[in-house]
């Protein structure tokens, strides 16, 4: 691992780091140093690089290599400079300025290195940009166009010398193209800087260097994507997407992936009503620039299986295509013939706010309480009447402030990529220490195994566990609680002893530092329990239920067999899987791309995504689905337009309409005080996850279980673990 | 907000009606372009060829002026009157054609969804 070697092996890149770290405040600001770029006067850190000075005021200094995220390798030399009395130019992202420096950034000698440099490039890059997929947004083709010669010296009319280099296959999403690679390294630095695989590398010197593999082998991380967006040229591109589009003819839309809980900003590219790709939009809170492959490829699930127009079943038990007034008649007269505590809602791990709200809004003016989500949440105790009980309370950012993360059956490398990346880069840079309750995983990181026994935690409570004393020296522990492990029979008792973990460690943790997280793994839970859903199916399945509504639920927590006889199952959704096959009434909904919807991450965030595609065939907006239906069944909400839903969320929540903004809490007291009575007693099996390994990352909802770009990364997966050299775990 | 309501008022004061003088003398007006086209319909008809006949020309004549029936403000009522005189010229003239006065009588008109449930049934709105 590189972790403490790395930086001693390059001076300047620790120093960069430093000036990067999160609240180190441990020594005194040094004194500033005075700089010139370009006649410009700046003060600056000791140990800034030159480019780092040039930015700051306003002045862009081309780079390949250099990537801010990423650390410094100094090799594609397009950043160099001159430096008044300096005889040679200088590497602008390495070098770190020096007083009185006057660095010039347009000189005659800048210029020319930087056509030198540009010339040498395009010496060996194929001149294929008509064909390539970088085309319209390659660093290489802007900067040549801005940096480069204005004639070419280029005499070989006989294509005899121009470098080729064989193609690599690394796996279903990334497409090498690698007679284009001008050797920046980003790829090789994300993988084992970021990701935490360490596959890519270079053999070879001079122009014979090869950036690959060395042998043939997927490259296996779940965010493996990012590379696409690293790679300055088109030597690494999206296979998904090969050969489909041009950046200027599509149409971009900010929105929020939905398919983890983490909530990571996304920008959807879109043409002719198609979504073709989906890139991370920049948010230093959440996913930095980032994003995981299944929030990025799982696009084309949007495309299949897709729930078009209404239907019903009809008496040979088909379900058969029915326009929207017959399908919204036939559910009102279900709902209104069933006696109010023979109805219950289900809302699955995908739905937005808004239709979250208009459910609970009929049902309950249908006389009915029974509205749960599909994902359990022990109701024991205080249950979720407080936030801090659901939230990951110390934000996404603030990982990397703590010092010591204690991870309880959870595996954030698969269910919440960005999660784990983030715990992975304060590991490498902030000297945080990982320890892990749970089954022995790959995280990418080194951790502590604390044992995979419920009893462990007892332990780790009562302070008679090895690792309790580590736990009390830190200064700002962090608790990560997986959602899978409040499933269990004893979820209660678990989290009433991780809350009184954190209890416990408050006192020694520094004032006003919280503790307790609870990481999620579906995009809605937050946004359902904050309005009020409970959670499990287990209380509502005891009742003599007649009518059930499913809003989205996949994951068959309930089936027909559950309802007394003559029951009817209504689906609303936009995906044809699990419970749209046992509905006896489907109503088309609007997939995440589809509709303007709020959803709340699980540090509490909400966010709303924006319609990039209106809804294929008959499917419509889910909020406006269950106020038509409401208006049928004679009980009209009362909210016309999106305002006023929101005005409806904002009476309930104000926060869920506060777009982008974590909204706290902290009752962590009084909750571990109404826990206390909960019974404490375990269960003997061992706490377990559900995605241990890479192949069990892809598909885990309903719009990437219909992906087939999903499935071929599970398949690719499946296919390098028969393989001779592959090894270890993933 | 309030100063800028104030300036309004004020100008509501000083601004003086440009061409009619009083109601008495708009009034007046109106009743000389309702007479016009009255009268100019015959020929509309003649170098026009419009699927209606004079009679429900005439009909539509008073729904138009009718449907300014409750403008009180003197100004409004002589930009009115201006825009009938102007419309009735390019009438007259054949500068309008066909389809622009078909649009008065939007045969084919089908008048968009207002409330929540047959905007929803009829599609994306």
């Amino acid at each position: 691992m590189l972790r403490l070697p790395f930086s001693r092996g390059l001076p300047c890149v620790r120093v960069v780091w430093s000036a990067a770290v999160r609240g180190t405040a441990s020594n005194p600001a040094p004194e500033k140093i005075e700089v010139f770029v370009d006649d410009k006067s700046v003060l600056v850190d000791p140990g800034t690089t030159v480019l780092q000075a040039a930015a700051m005021v306003g002045v862009e200094i081309p780079r390949f290599c250099y990537h801010e995220r990423l650390s410094v390798a100094g090799n594609c030399r397009m950043c160099l400079v001159e430096v008044e009395k300096s005889p040679k130019p200088v590497a602008a992202c390495a070098m770190p300025v020096m007083k009185g420096w006057r660095i010039k950034t347009n000189s005659e000698m800048t210029r020319r290195a930087r056509e030198g440099v540009m010339e040498f490039l395009l010496v060996n890059h194929p001149l294929d940009c008509p064909i390539c997929d970088q085309g319209g947004e390659c660093d290489l083709q802007d900067q040549s166009m801005a940096f480069g010669s204005d004639r070419s010296r280029f005499t070989d009319i006989h294509h005899s010398g121009k470098r080729a280099v064989e193609d690599k296959d690394i796996g279903p999403l990334v497409k090498t193209i690698m007679t284009r690679c001008i050797h920046c390294t980003r790829c090789i630095r994300f993988a084992s800087e970021v990701a935490g695989v360490d596959d890519l590398g270079t053999t070879g010197r001079g122009s014979d260097m090869q950036v690959g593999t060395y042998i043939e082998k997927m490259f296996l991380s779940e965010l493996s994507g990012n590379i696409i967006d690293l790679c300055p040229v088109g030597a690494l591109t999206s296979k998904p997407y090969s050969f489909t589009a041009r950046p200027w003819e599509t149409r971009k839309t900010e929105s929020i992936d939905v398919l983890d809980a983490v909530g990571s900003n996304i920008i959807v590219s879109t043409r002719t009503g198609e979504v073709l790709r989906i890139l991370p939009r920049l948010n230093e809170d959440i996913n930095e620039e980032w994003l995981a492959d299944k929030a990025r490829f799982a696009y084309d699930g949007l495309k299949r299986q897709r729930l078009m127009t209404p239907m019903m079943r009809n008496k040979d038990g088909e379900l058969v295509v029915v326009d929207w007034e017959d399908a919204l008649i036939a559910t009102a007269s279900a709902l209104s013939h069933a006696q109010p505590d023979e109805i219950a809602g289900i809302a699955g791990g995908l739905v937005d706010a808004e239709a979250l709200v208009a459910l609970k809004d009929l049902l309950n003016r249908l006389g009915s309480e029974n509205l749960v989500t599909e994902t359990i949440f022990p109701m024991e105790g205080s249950g979720t009447d407080f936030r801090t009980n659901y939230l990951a309370n110390s934000t996404i950012a603030g990982i990397e402030e703590a010092d010591l993360v204690l991870l309880v059956g959870t595996n954030p490398r698969f269910e919440a990529p960005l999660y784990n990346s983030r715990i992975r880069k304060s590991y490498l840079h902030n000297e945080q220490n990982v320890a892990l309750l749970g089954p022995k995983i790959n995280l990418t990181y080194d951790y502590e195994h604390l044992g995979d026994s419920a009893s462990d935690l007892k332990k780790l409570v009562d302070g008679s566990h090895p690792f309790s004393a580590k736990l009390k020296a830190a200064k700002r522990p962090l608790i990560v609680l997986g959602s899978q492990q409040l499933a269990r029979s004893d979820g209660a008792a678990i989290l009433s002893h991780v809350q009184q973990l954190a209890k416990k460690l408050s006192s020694s943790a520094e004032p006003d530092w919280k503790i307790l997280n609870v990481l999620h793994s579906n995009a809605s839970q937050v946004a359902a329990l904050d309005l009020g859903y409970k959670a499990g199916t287990a209380e509502i399945r005891q009742k003599p239920l007649k009518v059930v509504y499913l809003l989205g639920a996949d994951e068959g927590t309930i089936s027909p067999n559950d309802l007394a006889s003559g029951g009817v199952v209504i689906y609303q959704g936009h995906h044809g899987d699990v419970g749209a096959s046992m509905a006896d009434i489907v109503l088309p909904g609007a997939a995440y791309t589809e509709k303007q919807g709020t959803y709340v991450n699980t540090e509490g965030r909400a966010q709303q995504t924006l319609v990039a595609v209106t809804p294929p065939g008959l499917a419509r907006e889910d909020w406006k689905i269950i106020r038509a239906l409401s208006e049928l069944a004679g009980y009209k909400l009362p909210y016309d337009t999106l305002f006023e839903i929101r005005d409806r969320l904002d009476d309930i929540a104000p926060h869920l309409t506060r777009h982008g903004e974590v909204e706290e809490a902290s009752f962590l007291d009084q909750s571990v005080e109404l826990s206390k009575n909960i019974a404490s007693s375990f269960d003997s099996s061992p706490i377990d996850v559900k995605q241990k390994h890479l192949e069990d990352f892809f598909m885990t909802d309903a719009i990437s279980r219909a992906s087939p770009t999903m499935a071929k990364c599970v398949q690719a997966v499946l296919k390098q673990k028969q393989s001779k050299y592959y090894e270890g775990e993933v | 907000m309030g100063s800028r309501q104030a300036a309004v008022k004020a100008g509501w004061k000083q601004a003086k009606p440009l061409i009619s003088v009083s109601d008495r003398d708009c009034r007046t007006r109106a009743l000389q372009l309702y007479k016009a086209w009255y009268r100019a319909f015959p020929e509309i008809l003649r170098i026009q060829d419009l699927p209606v006949n004079l009679k429900q020309c005439r009909e539509k004549l008073r729904e138009e002026f009718h449907k300014n029936k409750n403008v009180t403000d003197l100004r409004v009522k002589d930009l009115l009157i201006v825009k009938g005189q102007q419309e009735l010229q390019e009438f007259s003239k054949f500068w309008s054609q066909k389809s622009h006065m078909m649009m008065r009588f939007k045969e084919t008109h089908n008048p968009q969804p207002q409330d929540f449930l047959s905007k929803f049934f009829s599609g994306h709105k």
